[in-house]
């Protein structure tokens, strides 16, 4: 297996036992056994860090933002615009006031739909591939629907990597306007190859938008090495709070398109006639937002900054790699995608167990794993696959735990041939 | 197994087991009188069934299932047990099935003598698997859906 990083680090290695007394919820029981999820790609679980900084800001530090003129006010601000600072660094993006805070990461995709769509001309085109999640699928085929554009799909390969020279082929009558596509699988584990992928669509006259929902937590973001255009994440799987994402977009991007949203935040002046609006991002930003969630994606990023990727990476390699080589051991069970570069999620289908009774039979045994399409049905038809099971690793997974899933499903199939 | 074999055997009933590997309505009829499919976009689980009349009576049926355990051996079960029914008493059996299903104490059905569910009781246990209960509904669902086309 081949991995983004190439060496394991001895200064690299995570202490996990450390890490996993910083999660409250890894102490739980379900089903009486002890609790081993292996569903961190569907939302990671939550750190003290996190926890402990949106409950301090509701007990210590809350108002609303941008627009009081009191202390407490005051402070909020700058809280929360402090998380602008460090998303802009997380991501290396240019400038502060590129980071548009949305609810998600499909929010950020709509709102490029949308805002960047109106630009717009009937005959031009954007270009997905065929191992999207539905929230960088619907959002394209409801913008077609309405502006009159083509969506097109790249195909994968039988591996699960995409196939370039499709890829290329598609891009060549210069009509493709825009490229999204994700940086990582949230089904197959593969991790795209962003810059060339970009290159390919720059030269193409194109823009490229990448869906980083799922690989912002695994490896060091550079929206600017990449040669992104746009680029989403979400703050959950990031080991942050629910209902807030990222939308970053090149500043001349963020200025010429129209807003998302109207309302109050979003304006310079307003009369009864007409309205201006304000500046970047703020024009992006109406009513008050998930102040006290961004705040916690603020801490999550503090500290999985503070780990370091280096770190992660290499944890998440090696988690992998071993997945990979015990599932392989479990009778009649096949893993869904062999993509050149991999991430920490791994889907599986075994003969004759069903994937739902897979996941409620784990469940029994304190395993969470996901199962299903993945919001990514077209994905399934291109697999001829109804559903997978997915087992997905974060920085709190720890080998044994693999091992345990491994066993377990042994068992199950026994129960059922 | 292990401490939990109790409670996995609670929900996957040895009859359900067999009946998914090994089911005994599965396939299709040569001429049926009416069909149903059901669909479950959550999961993509199908079932197609295929029915012949006679009369108001149930004289065979089967169904193509593609879906998990619970849904196929639904699937199989249901058409043993509605076998000979008229379409009457197959709804009846439906009403009393789903009502088991969610837990209710209460049915909607006017009836002295409530259907017997007999080997369906297999599925009791879904009762505290609220996520499952459509697979095992699956079916049903198509059987309604067939009996839409017949009058009274």
């Amino acid at each position: 297996m081949s991995t983004h990083t190439p060496t394991t680090h001895a200064h690299a290695q995570l202490d996990v036992q450390a890490i996993r007394q910083q999660f409250p919820i890894l102490g739980e029981k379900v089903h009486d056994r002890p609790l081993v999820f292996l569903d961190s790609a569907a939302s990671a679980q939550k750190p003290n860090a996190v926890i402990d900084s949106m409950a301090s800001t509701m007990r210590h530090q809350y108002a609303n933002i941008h627009r009081g003129l009191h202390w407490m006010s005051e402070r909020t601000t700058e809280a929360y615009e402090g998380v602008r600072d460090l998303v802009a660094d997380f991501l290396n993006a240019p400038s502060r006031e590129e980071i548009v805070f949305t609810r998600n990461s499909t929010e950020a995709i709509n709102l490029v739909a949308h805002s960047f769509g109106a630009l717009l001309k009937p005959g031009q085109a954007v270009l997905i591939s065929q191992m999207e999640h539905h929230a960088n699928l619907v959002p394209w085929q409801m913008l077609r629907d309405r502006a009159g554009i083509d969506l097109r799909v790249a195909p994968i390969t039988d591996d699960g990597d995409l196939d370039m020279d499709a890829y290329k082929a598609l891009l060549a009558d210069g009509k493709v306007a825009l490229v999204s596509i994700t940086h990582m699988s949230n089904v197959l584990g593969t991790i795209t190859p962003a810059k060339q992928i970009a290159d390919i669509a720059h030269a193409a006259g194109a823009l490229v938008l990448f869906d980083g929902s799922q690989s912002v937590v695994h490896h060091k973001t550079d929206v600017q090495e990449l040669g992104a255009d746009f680029y989403t994440f979400t703050g959950h799987k990031l080991y942050g709070p629910t209902g807030i994402g990222v939308l970053w977009a090149r500043r001349d991007l963020l200025e010429q398109m129209p807003p998302f949203l109207g309302g109050g935040d979003m304006i310079s002046t307003v009369t009864f006639e007409r309205s201006t609006w304000a500046n970047i991002p703020h024009k992006f930003e109406a009513g008050t937002p998930a102040i006290v969630e961004t705040i916690g994606l603020g801490a999550a990023i503090d500290w999985v900054s503070k780990i370091g990727f280096d770190a992660i990476a290499a944890h998440e390699a090696e988690l992998t790699a071993h997945a990979l080589t015990r599932l392989a051991t479990v009778p009649g069970l096949s893993i869904v995608g062999r993509p050149r570069v991999r991430g920490g999620v791994v889907s599986f289908t075994m003969a004759d167990v069903h994937p739902h009774d897979i996941a409620t039979l784990l469940d029994r045994n304190g395993i969470a794993i996901r199962a299903g399409h993945h919001c990514a049905e077209p994905l399934m038809r291109r697999l001829d696959l109804s559903a997978t099971a997915r087992a997905s690793f974060g920085i709190y997974t720890q080998k044994e735990e693999i091992d345990v899933l491994a066993d377990t499903l042994v068992r199950i199939r026994d129960f059922f041939v | 197994m292990n401490t939990t074999t109790a409670e996995r055997d609670a929900l996957y009933d040895r009859l359900i087991v067999e009946r998914a590997r090994a089911p005994l309505y599965a396939g299709r009829l040569s001429a049926p009188d009416v069909q149903g499919d059901g669909r479950n976009p959550l999961c993509g689980d199908k079932t197609h069934l295929d029915i012949a009349l006679d009369g108001h009576h149930i004289q065979d049926i089967r169904h193509n299932t593609r879906g998990c355990a619970i849904c196929a051996a639904a699937a199989d079960l249901m058409a043993e047990h509605v076998r000979g029914n008229t379409v009457a008493q197959a709804l009846a059996v439906s009403d009393r099935f789903r009502a088991m299903l969610v837990g209710s104490p209460s049915l909607p059905v006017v009836e002295a003598q409530p259907a017997p569910l007999g080997a369906l009781e297999v599925f009791a246990p879904l009762q505290s698997h609220k996520a499952r209960i459509r697979c095992a509904e699956l079916p049903w669902i198509a059987l309604k859906e067939a009996f839409s086309h017949v009058d009274g």
